[in-house]
């Protein structure tokens, strides 16, 4: 079976490390335009905005050599993605999750995304969905914010 | 010598007490089970536990989540051996002969010599940390900001050659991370720095989100779609003696391992996870017969779990001697103590020994704790394993978002973590290492600092580094690991990684 290095090599395209190491350019570059606004003070006293230009400066070297020397590692189209689509799923559920965990409270929020990646993700059946969801909630409710203290948000109900 | 036995005696009429044997027990039980479970490897599963901890004192808690850290070491291990799962990245060169071993019926003995290995490993290192943490620490007092800044420098240096990919990729990463460090209130200036107005940032970026986001969330991402793992084998107790040949093979890889390990776990930047692919590597090299490699060789098993073990050791004699986080567990270690207004330093030694001895007792009694749970319950503890990965990784999700938002109550933590998840998700995608991101952010601030301090006290002049010695000596290590690795590209030659089968990428 072929590797996506060994796939990839000799065709035309848009490689891996070529895209990672641009990226990391701008991400040098937007650093060291925001950083314009912070005093780089002298080399005897240097400011807050010093170390972070050093650093954007080094960033941006990395970059560009990372994608210099990007042609041999795998084009993009060779890479799987197989699993992203499933990824992203869960990435927005939690995501709408961090939104309702201090609106709803936990206890909800925890039993409304095992619920959904549980039954609409996974397609379990109810009713070990409704145990899962329920006793992973209520169980670690009860150990961290009981047991141990710890302060979790309160929703409607006192749930 | 006499000094050090008192003192190992009051560390253990510490760690015997009934409340600290306990603790230790249940760091030990909840790491195997971290380290079994994929997505959470002893850096998720220690930060996810932080927060449990703050309402613990300090023995305690750093007793618990050292339990923690090495009983996931263990756990990592079972899984790589079974079923070819590396549990956390430490394990993955275990996978390859650990698990030839279990398709040629050899499972058992591969877990044994794993334990006992890591056993070995495990308590030679805590006789070597005993007796250098101290030295290290009376050392460390001539230590200015010039030391420190070369200190950090050649620590990074050290994890980028060492790093199981490209150089150039880890520095950058590396520099990413000490660019995220940035963010937050600078503490010579007063300035807060890349915060955009969210207050949550004026503290600063913390490491318990990078490091679930990066380690956990990503992993789940990576994993949870892929199909359902293969049946687990269940070795019963007999099953797991190794034969005499088997354990006359496996005395100098754990020798090898633990000496090695040791001495990689105590320099900062480097990890447990790079210990074990640099002792594969060894023994490969030293072996009459390279090709068994790959093929069930025990001493593929007993080199890197001796190494990686004896790393997560000798990761703690920076922390504890000079508090210098040697990566990112030894920084959420670092805090559990930190949290409890404990300092840690060259001075924690003398000024708490109840603590240091204490913790080093722990972790004889740790490694007791584990030899004994995972040999005779590995049979138990599979069964993990057979809770379909469709039920385990959702609730790891809500176990990222409670640990993450446990630690401070703000909800910018998680969407932290899952910004870092998703980043940390592409990054492997493209083959980037994720650790060198964890530790500049950790070793960002005491950089920065030591760094402008250093120039403070020239006037300016980056010749102060030349005329300190030991910054020199540091400095040398780190252009000579350069110089390392720009040899492969020079001379069109094989560099360390093409002799542990990883990928050579210059």
């Amino acid at each position: 079976m072929n590797s996506p290095q060994a796939a990839g090599r000799g065709q035309r395209g848009l490689r891996g490390d070529q895209l990672s190491g641009i990226v990391l350019v701008v991400i040098a570059v937007m650093v060291a335009w925001e950083n314009r606004v912070y005093p780089l003070g002298s080399l005897a006293a240097p400011g807050p905005g010093y170390m972070p230009l050093v650093l954007a400066i080094a960033l941006g070297a990395f970059g560009l050599l990372i994608a210099l020397r990007g042609g041999a590692s795998p084009l993009l189209n060779t890479i799987d993605w197989s699993e992203t689509t499933h990824g992203t799923v869960a990435m927005i559920a939690c995501g709408v999750a961090v939104f309702a965990l201090e609106r709803i409270g936990y206890r909800l929020t925890m039993i409304a995304l095992l619920v959904f990646m549980l039954g609409v993700v996974e397609r379990k059946r109810p009713l070990p969905i409704l145990l899962v969801a329920v006793g992973f909630a209520f169980i670690s409710y009860y150990v961290f914010a009981t047991l141990l203290r710890v302060q979790l948000p309160q929703g409607p109900w006192g749930l | 010598m006499a000094e050090v036995f008192n003192n190992l005696m009051l560390g253990f009429s510490v760690a015997l007490q009934p409340s600290i044997l306990a603790y230790a027990f249940a760091g030990c039980v909840i790491g195997t089970l971290v380290g079994m479970l994929p997505g959470l490897g002893p850096l998720a599963g220690i930060s996810l536990l932080l927060p449990a901890t703050f309402g613990l004192n300090p023995i305690i808690a750093i007793v618990l989540l050292a339990g923690v850290y090495y009983g996931a070491m263990y756990g990592g291990s079972t899984t790589s051996i079974l079923m070819r799962i590396p549990g956390e990245a430490a394990s993955v060169m275990t996978c390859i002969d650990g698990y030839a071993m279990t398709q040629r019926g050899r499972a058992g003995p591969a877990l044994a010599i794993a334990a006992i290995g890591s056993f070995i490993a495990g308590t030679l290192s805590v006789v070597a940390l005993m007796l250098l943490a101290p030295t290290l620490a009376s050392f460390a007092l001539r230590f200015g900001p010039p030391e420190y800044t070369a200190l950090l420098l050649m620590g990074l240096f050290v994890l980028s050659y060492m790093s199981g990919g490209s150089m150039l990729k880890t520095l950058a990463m590396a520099t990413l991370g000490l660019l995220l460090g940035m963010i937050g209130i600078d503490a010579m200036s007063g300035y807060t720095r890349f915060s955009y107005g969210i207050i949550e940032l004026s503290d600063g970026i913390g490491i318990v989100p990078v490091a679930v986001g990066m380690f956990g969330l990503s992993e789940i991402l990576l994993t949870a779609g892929q199909a359902t793992p293969p049946p687990v084998q269940r070795p019963t107790l007999r099953q797991l003696i190794p034969s005499r040949d088997e354990m006359l093979l496996s005395i100098g890889p754990i020798t090898r391992g633990s000496v090695l390990g040791f001495l990689i776990g105590i320099i900062p930047g480097s990890a447990h996870i790079i210990s074990s692919f640099v002792s594969y590597g060894v023994e490969r090299r030293m072996s009459i017969h390279p090709e068994r490699f790959g093929n069930g060789a025990i001493e593929g098993v007993a080199g890197p779990e001796s190494a990686n073990n004896s790393a997560a050791t000798g990761a703690f004699v920076p922390m504890l001697a000079l508090g210098i986080p040697t990566g990112p567990i030894t920084a959420v270690m670092l805090a559990a103590i930190m949290v409890h207004g404990v300092s840690p330093g060259p001075m924690l030694i003398t000024q708490q020994p109840e603590l240091f001895w204490g913790f080093v007792a722990s972790m004889y009694v740790g490694n007791v704790v584990l030899l004994i749970l995972n040999l005779p319950l590995v049979g138990l503890f599979v069964n993990l394993l057979r809770i379909p990965y469709s039920y385990l990784y959702p609730t790891i999700l809500c176990f990222c978002i409670l640990g993450v938002y446990s630690v401070s109550s703000s909800v910018v933590d998680v969407w932290i973590m899952l910004i870092m998840g998703a980043f940390g998700y592409l990054l492997r995608k493209m083959n980037f290492d994720l650790a060198p991101i964890a530790l500049g952010l950790i070793l960002s601030p005491i950089l920065e600092l030591s760094l402008r301090q250093s120039l403070a006290m020239s006037g300016g002049s980056y010749a102060i580094f030349l005329h300190r010695p030991i910054a020199v000596t540091m400095f040398v290590v780190a252009a000579a690991l350069v110089l390392l690795a720009l040899k492969p590209l020079v001379f069109k030659s094989k560099d360390w990684r093409a002799d542990v089968g990883l990928d050579e990428q210059g």
